[in-house]
């Protein structure tokens, strides 16, 4: 009886594989353009692009919690707002700020300012980190939300430049869109003035860019492919 | 003197943190701040309220599409405020450190309003707005900072209509599926704006709403709506991400008329279905607990004949040395000692068993019959079994209650010689020969004299159980049948239709075998009926077989160690047995009426000369004779 089973059960593991490969292949392939449409092969750099816009807004929502949470904590006692904006170390990226100029710029230029923007942003926030971990009075959520965001920065930037490759592969945009975005060429333009910036006005500058950084990909995303869920 | 100093410090500083937080005419912006600083609103709103002067201030900054805002102001309580125009409207740009006050582009004030178009909206840099009076007494908060993005509340949806989804089988309630267009001011085409809505319904005369998750897609279905009632559904934007909500959109009403209930039906199903469900719920119980007892009803044992001594075990393996060595009578010391541990509490196994003293032949199934010795005429010696003519044995397969005299030894050989093995053949190779009974009983009186006045039920031996049926389809039967040997008179190449048998030395109890020659198969099947002689030390590996001829012929000992083995063998030999030229292989020609086994009777042929050499002497294949060697055999 044993050793019948051990074959009847080899065989029936096989089968069970083949089952699944097959049905691995046809997801696969159903997953690439089924039918041949036009405009088809855009399919995956669509779905990159949802991918990406998904983690920003991921991004933007954990910022926005954290800048609540710090107006609770400090309850700034005037509107910070007037004085912030001078202070924000991204001032220097010159970007859109309105929907013509966003539209109307090219899609190399609009891709790079959000690369900018990723990497500007991955030592600021690195050290917010540290310094929201050694103050006591925040709780470990808070904490876990900054390194969370932390390390969003950079995958957000990786996923973008992986839109960007596949742009490039696919003949949208030229390649003059490379990693420009090294933190090298911008360490020096910025000399790290968000140093000097306090830990809330960093929060509310980040809200803030998160939210442009969002708003750029997604134009980008209607511009390059637009019918895929705009 | 320091405790009233410490005091005035201590209210100095109360004083100055209220001057500071408070500021008559605060700006809109608390107000509209996010919900987790509701809680600094509130705290600035009672500080307004005390204070009695209310200066000129904005009221609200709004976007409908984060292209363009508008902000409205209120003149507050000064009374030096004769007409709205005198108060202006300034705004600071702060995206550079060298911004200045502009004045509002678009004046509406008629609503107190002041428009920004798409022009003078930037996007991500923060707005400062400042009242001036005509004095230039400027009317400044900083709190009336911000963003746009900050202050955008979408339109309401358009075009809002529903459908009914599914009712539910009762009737009673239904869901329906909401859907609409994005609002015209938002650009959603394009992605500059990521809207979420909100839906939320109400009974008609409820006075709460019911709010479901806001979500970005143009529909939504609202579960669970009771029929016969009538439902309002409005719905609400706001942005992705950012916490305003637009205003609400106009109501539409919802309301599916309740259908005729069809209670009973649908009762009827869901008694039907629980009581299915519970039967089978108790079918499966009584299963469960019944199991062996079911599954003895349902797949009985196949009985199988067994052969006394021998394991089935010995069989299924494949053992065949070790069975060819019981069955060569290895066990023939033996056997006796464990044949009636291997069978004793298996009435159905047959056996053919000399019960002289066994009273109790009706309990068992291998009683005796008064056939065999009725047809032969032969006295019947053994007392008990033996019942009268009346009895008939209509057992088939039921073994020939033997003689007392017949020792039990021979009896037990007789037994061991049946192997168990393919009982469901039996009968389909068994050819009893009508005329079986007759030859028989002309041989008996052979047996008689060849065996030491051993009992005659050697030859009485009409019914021959079969103790094996071979791959090819010969048929062992159990050598302990000098009929059967006898019977084997058709050669081998004159039965190609039907089963041959051979039989070796009739008269001489030698040890033969028969070779049964099933349909057309061309194989003879071996079997040696020397195993029941075989003493127990002496193991024959393969070759427990031997052939019987068509002729009858001298059988060989298959061992050559044991000359003296067949059980059957020389009639002369004292060790005869009742075996004498017991044919292994008895061609069944038929069943009589009673179910019993009518065996081609070996034909009395003249003793046959002593086979000089086995030409089988090589061990064989079981059950397979090649066609040089069943020449060789026959010759």
């Amino acid at each position: 009886m044993m050793a019948h089973i051990r074959p009847v059960s080899a065989v029936w593991v096989g089968i069970i594989c083949l089952v699944f490969s097959s049905r691995l292949s046809t997801m696969k392939a159903a997953s690439i353009c089924p039918n041949d449409q036009t405009g088809c092969h855009l399919l995956p750099l669509a779905n990159l692009f949802d991918r990406v816009i998904q983690h920003s807004a991921r991004m933007h929502g954990i910022s926005d919690d954290l800048h609540s949470e710090f107006e609770l904590y400090f309850l700034p006692s005037k509107n910070q707002i007037g004085r912030v904006s001078r202070n924000c170390h991204t001032s220097t990226i010159l970007t859109p700020n309105g929907k013509e100029n966003a539209q109307r710029i090219a899609r190399e230029e609009l891709a790079e300012i959000i690369l900018k923007l990723l990497v500007a942003w991955r030592d600021p926030l690195w050290h917010f980190h540290q310094s929201m971990s050694q103050h006591d009075e925040f709780t470990n959520f808070s904490s876990n939300k900054s390194l969370e965001m932390s390390d969003m920065v950079h995958e957000l930037r990786k996923g973008v430049l992986k839109v960007v490759e596949k742009m490039q592969m696919l003949g949208i945009i030229s390649n003059s869109v490379g990693d420009t975005g090294s933190p090298e060429a911008l360490l020096t333009s910025d000399s790290a003035e968000w140093r000097f910036m306090k830990d809330y006005d960093l929060l509310y500058c980040f809200r803030r860019d998160s939210n442009k950084i969002q708003n750029y990909l997604k134009i980008l995303k209607c511009r390059i492919v637009p019918k895929h869920g705009c | 003197m320091a405790v009233s100093l410490s005091y005035d410090l201590l209210l100095l500083l109360v004083i100055s943190s209220l001057d500071w937080s408070s500021t008559p005419g605060s700006a809109f912006l608390t107000d509209h701040n996010r919900m987790t600083s509701s809680g600094r609103s509130e705290k600035k709103q009672q500080k307004r309220e005390r204070a009695t002067p209310v200066e000129p201030h904005f009221t609200e900054c709004m976007s409908r599409d984060l292209e363009t805002f508008r902000c409205w102001w209120s003149p507050g309580t000064f009374h030096n405020l004769s007409s709205p125009e005198e108060l202006r409207v300034f705004y600071l740009k702060r995206n550079s450190p060298s911004s200045e006050w502009k004045e509002c582009p678009e004046y509406s004030h008629l609503n107190r309003e002041c428009f920004f178009d798409a022009n003078h909206t930037s996007i991500w840099i923060p707005y400062c707005l400042q009242l001036r009076g005509q004095n230039n007494i400027t009317y400044f908060n900083e709190d009336d900072c911000f963003s746009v993005e900050n202050i955008v509340r979408p339109d309401p949806p358009v075009s809002l209509n529903w459908t009914l989804l599914i009712v539910s089988p009762s009737g009673l309630s239904y869901d329906v599926m909401v859907s609409w267009e994005p609002p015209p001011s938002a650009d959603v085409s394009t992605g500059w704006m990521r809207i979420e809505y909100e839906i939320q319904y109400r009974e008609r005369n409820a006075t709460t709403w019911e709010a479901l998750e806001t979500q970005p897609h143009t529909q939504q279905t609202i579960y669970g709506l009771q029929a016969g009632t009538e439902y309002e559904v409005h719905i609400r934007t706001k942005m992705k991400g950012f916490p305003k909500f637009g205003d609400f959109s106009d109501s539409i009403f919802v309301k599916v008329t309740e259908i005729p209930l069809r209670e009973s039906a649908v009762l009827l199903t869901l008694v039907l279905t629980f009581g299915v469900a519970g039967i089978l719920i108790l079918i499966m119980l009584i299963v469960v607990s019944h199991q062996q007892r079911l599954m003895m009803i349902l797949l009985p044992p196949v009985p199988a004949p067994k052969i006394k001594g021998i394991d089935s075990e010995l069989l299924k393996k494949g053992k065949l040395e070790e069975l060819d060595f019981i069955l060569n009578g290895g066990g023939l010391g033996g056997l006796p000692t464990y044949i009636s541990d291997y069978y004793q509490d298996e009435p159905w196994v047959e056996f053919i068993e000399v019960d002289e003293e066994d009273a109790d032949c009706g309990e068992k199934e291998d009683q005796k019959s008064s056939d065999t010795q009725r047809l032969l005429g032969l006295p019947q010696r053994s007392v008990g079994c033996f019942s009268a003519d009346s009895h008939p044995d209509d057992d088939s397969g039921r073994a020939s209650c033997y003689d007392t005299d017949l020792s039990e030894q021979d009896t037990h050989l007789l037994a061991a010689s049946l192997l168990p093995g393919q009982p469901e053949d039996e009968e389909a190779f068994l050819h009893p020969d009508e005329k079986a009974p007759a030859s028989e009983t002309n041989k008996s009186p052979l047996i008689q004299t060849e065996s030491e006045g051993k009992p005659t039920w050697i030859n009485t031996d009409l019914y021959a159980q079969v103790s094996n049926v071979m791959p090819s389809g010969g048929v062992v039967l159990s050598p302990g049948q000098q009929l059967r040997i006898q019977e084997n008179t058709e050669k081998e190449s004159q039965k190609k239709g039907t089963l041959g048998e051979d039989t070796s030395k009739l008269n001489k109890p030698q040890f033969q075998l028969l070779v049964v020659d099933p349909d057309g198969s061309g194989y003879t099947s071996e079997i040696t009926a020397r195993q029941i002689s075989t003493p127990p030390s002496s193991l024959v590996p393969g070759e427990g077989y031997q052939t019987i001829y068509p002729q009858p012929m001298e059988t060989k000992p298959a061992a050559p160690s044991e000359p003296n083995q067949s059980p059957y063998i020389l009639p002369d030999s004292p060790q005869t047995r009742l075996f004498a030229p017991v044919a292994d292989y008895t061609v069944v020609q038929e069943l009589d009426t009673h179910q019993s086994l009518l065996l081609n009777l070996p034909t009395q042929q003249p003793p046959p000369p002593c086979l000089p050499q086995h030409p089988l002497k090589a061990p064989v294949a079981i059950g397979y004779v090649t066609p040089d060697l069943l020449g060789n055999l026959s010759s």
